[in-house]
């Protein structure tokens, strides 16, 4: 296969330090040359502080989109921690920090694993709790308020006459947070991230353990709040309080400078930090002594101004103003081929080696046993909904590499079927095998990396990631590395015929991209089943003979493929086995003629008073 | 025995208070499926205005200011609806949304009464504030009596608003099928502003009420907000009959938890139920499964 010229590798982390280390270094310059003006570097110790708190909370809230209303809880934990152990134990913060970070992780565990299972605002809520009970329990103990004991000036406890080495310290951890957010948002992980936070189900399907990514997410951003916490304390506060540390007025900046600065953006909280945060110092220097809550209506006032207005954040509109907005490669559109699926795809990796992917032949593995193996079934699946059954005792075998297509009324139990066999629903009775191995309580993201593979009938695409990010979520099954999950992205999607496309976001799309790019992700995952819902609808005649092609094509690359469709007629052409459900119910099954002359089939879709007229004559 | 006597006669009289409060925000969440951070706030600003100053200035009592305050509140309730809320209606996450529009509400709400009118802690000094009837042992707070009163027939007019008049009837079929309801020719706009306005104007009334026997200060919001959520979520999270239950739940359960635990602690107890809640029984106890938010 021939590269195009156009073809461009996956963004690299290292494109990126530059101008992390250039602006940390900018304000380690810039405290050194303000000199002994304590004020002006007390300003630029807050912007990197709260820079790096924003930073660190944008990492599960802002990627992740779970918004963690009792973030203070960890920043908090991090500072009574490290000071507690100071205080008490003569623990160097150095070493201290360290035992709050775990701490907080500990809490995030704790807190997270019950909570990120639910959804909506009130989990948000829930985490917003924990803090306003450790408040009170704290107090309780006495620790309401604690004075940080003078033990000297140096690096080991933390404390020095010149505010420079602390704004030294505050742009090395900032420096720091900022490479790993940067990390993230180019690491498989960071595309798992955004794509749950625009759909946890869709995510799930290609494989992404989102319970599992959510929690990673949140420990992380829990361990980073501690140490910024730890640094808060010990450079600004001097005397901490519970209330100082733990209360709500810390959650609204950090909320504020996310979401002014962009929320899932690295810049972002970075720039809000940069000018909220000396706007807010000077005027409670100027009027905080007559009105002593000038400084939080600013961030209460930016905080409602930057959702009404610009809810995307300030980075992404400097974004869009400067044009740094992805320009449009046209390429000619290849027409799909079985070829895809056989090709020697040249990579180069980080280090430079050339190497190649190959996608596994799935045909020949599968040749020598090709009519004696099943490659799904069920047996006695049965699945309700508070008293509606959906699917009553269904029993289906497929064999390998068939196209294998479902027909029946709406509400016959079609959806539910996928959603039983790709793990979103568990069947109250009854179990599935896959490939000879039960799969029944399996969740769809295990499934997916079996080899199931699926598509929906409303499509499911991430809007937030571009069309190849969209299929590298699927790729990233079979190959974690960045690299070569894009190659493999890059050639579906060529094959697929979206390569003009492939690095715009996935809006705006044609019906017909919009199923192609479904399929490329789908296909992306390497899937040895392949669950298509109703593929044809919202397409025009020709398009819904072309997707039958892209169906028949695919199948014949090795893979098996199960079909739910409306359009009999289509279905009939490219079917080699039916199934007709009714009811739940699989009411007959067979070859495409079979089933679509079945009394009961004939029944379901055109009523009886047809059959009848049409059996007398 | 009269010590747990007294503590359920507290708790309810102090559950009532919450109750009027979060009716009001179940309201919200269930009509306009959006959470009012800044609902106990609210509550605070009538404590300030117009309970405490219309005293001050004109030596109106509370208990009539609480009359005066909901055309008032209904007023700043329709308004902020229709100025902020509105804006976010049908955006992705507008659950969220509306959680972080109104943190900032609060904060601003506070932080405006902190400049306007000093933080100190605030209380109001009439005749009833203090005096009690003793039954048998148990003595009865008279402020805390009238407050019950008085909240128990508003959320009753609240009832009988959304179940007997058609704008009621509009407002609960919007938060059936919002969609549905535009179909039908159903200003929603106006429906979510005349709700979320209702919804505040009730809590201008509690705001008052609670202010004739508790001290106040402007960040008294942050406590409160949290038990209001508990008391909702407890309550089914969009029921009404189940936000009152709820409110009366946590009263009871913050005085009561004064037997075993210090009372400092006593919102740790209610918290900690809270989150036990959040994560056994997310649709509370009157709300049908399915349902939880």
């Amino acid at each position: 296969m021939k590269l195009d010229e156009t073809r461009q590798g996956p963004p690299r982390l290292r494109n990126y330090l530059l101008p992390i280390l250039l602006f940390c270094i900018a304000g380690v310059l810039l405290s050194y040359f303000v000199g002994s003006h304590r004020y002006t570097q007390r300003i630029i110790l807050l912007v990197f502080l709260w820079a790096a708190a924003a930073s660190s909370f944008n990492i599960i809230s802002g990627y992740g989109g779970q918004t963690v209303f009792g973030y203070m809880m960890y920043v908090g934990t991090g500072a009574y921690t490290t000071v507690i152990l100071f205080k008490f134990l003569g623990v160097s913060p150095l070493l201290g920090m360290w035992a709050g970070v775990a701490i907080a992780v500990l809490i995030a565990l704790i807190i997270g694993l019950p909570t990120l299972r639910l959804h909506g605002a009130f989990f948000a809520i829930g985490t917003l709790s924990f803090p306003l009970i450790t408040i009170p329990i704290l107090n309780n103990f006495g620790l309401d308020e604690m004075s940080i004991p003078f033990t000297g000036h140096g690096a080991a406890s933390m404390q020095f006459r010149d505010i420079r080495y602390y704004v030294l310290i505050a742009s090395v951890l900032l420096a720091f947070i900022l490479i790993i957010v940067q990390k993230i948002e180019l690491s498989r992980f960071g595309y798992s991230l955004k794509a749950l936070k625009q759909n946890e189900a869709a995510a799930e399907a290609m494989g992404t353990d989102t319970y599992r990514t959510k929690m990673i997410a949140f420990m992380i951003s829990a361990g980073l709040g501690a140490i910024v916490g730890t640094l808060y304390a010990f450079s600004i506060m001097f005397i901490l309080t519970t209330y100082t540390i733990f209360g709500i007025f810390i959650m609204i900046r950090i909320l504020s400078i996310t979401i002014v600065g962009g929320p899932a953006t690295v810049w972002g909280p970075v720039i809000a930090a940069c000018f909220l945060v000396p706007v807010g110092e000077l005027l409670n220097a100027q009027f905080g002594d007559r009105y002593p809550g000038v400084q939080d209506i600013i961030y209460g006032l930016a905080l409602i101004a930057s959702i009404i207005f610009m809810r995307d954040g300030i980075w992404v509109k400097l974004c869009t103003v400067f044009g740094k907005s992805s320009s449009k490669r046209a390429s000619a559109t290849r027409p799909v081929t079985v070829e895809a699926f056989q090709t020697v795809i040249p990579v180069t990796d980080r280090k430079g080696t050339q190497g190649s992917i190959r996608f596994e032949s799935i045909q020949t593995q599968t040749a020598e046993n090709r009519n004696t193996a099943s490659i799904l079934k069920l047996e006695g699946v049965s699945k309700s909904f508070g008293g509606v059954s959906a699917l009553k005792d269904v029993d289906i075998e497929v064999g390998e590499k068939k196209i294998v297509g479902i027909i029946g009324p709406n509400g016959a139990g079609k959806t539910t079927l996928f959603n039983v066999i790709n793990g979103f629903l568990t069947p109250d009775k009854g179990r599935i095998f896959f490939k000879g191995n039960e799969t029944t309580h399996l969740k769809p993201h295990s499934l997916c990396k079996c080899g199931i593979g699926r598509t929906f009938q409303i499509p499911q695409i991430f809007s937030n990631l571009t069309v190849i990010e969209n299929i590298m979520l699927g790729s990233f099954n079979r190959w974690g590395d960045v690299e070569k999950a894009h190659a493999i992205a890059e050639n579906i999607g060529q094959q697929m015929g979206l390569s003009s496309r492939l690095y715009d976001k996935a809006v705006g799309l044609t019906m017909w991209e919009v199923k192609s790019l479904e399929f490329s992700r789908a296909l992306a995952t390497q899937p040895k089943l392949l669950l298509v819902d109703e593929p044809m609808s919202g397409l025009n005649p020709e398009e819904t003979n072309r997707i039958g092609d892209v169906i028949k094509m695919i199948a014949e690359s090795g893979v098996t493929i199960i079909v739910i469709e409306h359009v009999v007629q289509s279905l009939v052409k490219i079917a080699d086995w039916m199934v007709g459900l009714e009811d739940g119910r699989k009411v007959t099954e067979g070859t495409p003629q079979e089933v679509i002359t079945h009394p009961r089939i004939i029944e379901a879709y055109l009523g009886a008073k047809w059959r009848e007229r049409h059996a007398r004559s | 025995m009269d010590t747990v006597f007294q503590l359920i006669v507290s708790g309810i009289l102090s559950g009532v208070s919450y109750a009027i409060l979060a009716v009001g925000l179940a309201m919200i969440v269930g009509v306009m499926k959006m959470i009012n951070f800044a609902h106990a706030e609210f509550a605070v600003l009538a404590m300030y205005f117009p309970a405490y100053w219309f005293l001050e200035w004109w030596g109106i009592d509370p208990f009539v200011s609480a009359f005066i305050a909901f055309p008032i509140f209904f007023v700043l309730g329709y308004l902020t609806q229709r100025l902020l809320l509105e804006r976010i209606l049908g955006a992705p996450e507008a659950e969220t949304l509306s959680v972080i529009i109104t943190m900032g509400l609060s904060f601003l709400i506070a932080n405006l009464i902190l400049i306007g009118w000093s933080g100190a802690p605030r209380i109001i000094n009439q005749p009833y504030t203090m005096a009690t009837w003793p039954v048998g042992n148990v003595v009865i707070n008279k402020a805390q009596v009238y407050s019950l009163v008085i909240s128990l027939a508003f959320i009753g007019a609240l009832f009988l608003f959304l179940n007997k008049t058609l704008m009621g009837k509009a407002i609960k079929a919007a938060a059936d099928d919002a969609e549905g309801c535009a179909y039908m020719g159903i200003n929603l706009r106006l429906v979510y502003g005349l709700a979320f306005g209702v919804a505040i104007g009730i809590t201008g009334v509690g705001g008052c009420l609670m202010a004739t026997f508790r001290p106040f200060n402007p960040f008294f919001g942050e406590t409160v907000i949290v038990l209001l959520f508990s008391s909702v979520i407890m309550g089914g999270v969009t029921s009404i009959t189940g936000a009152l239950l709820g409110g009366v739940i946590i009263g009871l359960m913050q005085q009561l938890s004064i037997l075993v635990v210090p009372i400092g602690l006593q919102n740790v107890a209610v918290f900690t139920l809270f989150v036990v809640f959040l994560y056994v029984r997310p649709q509370g106890i009157l709300g049908k499964k399915g349902r939880a938010v």
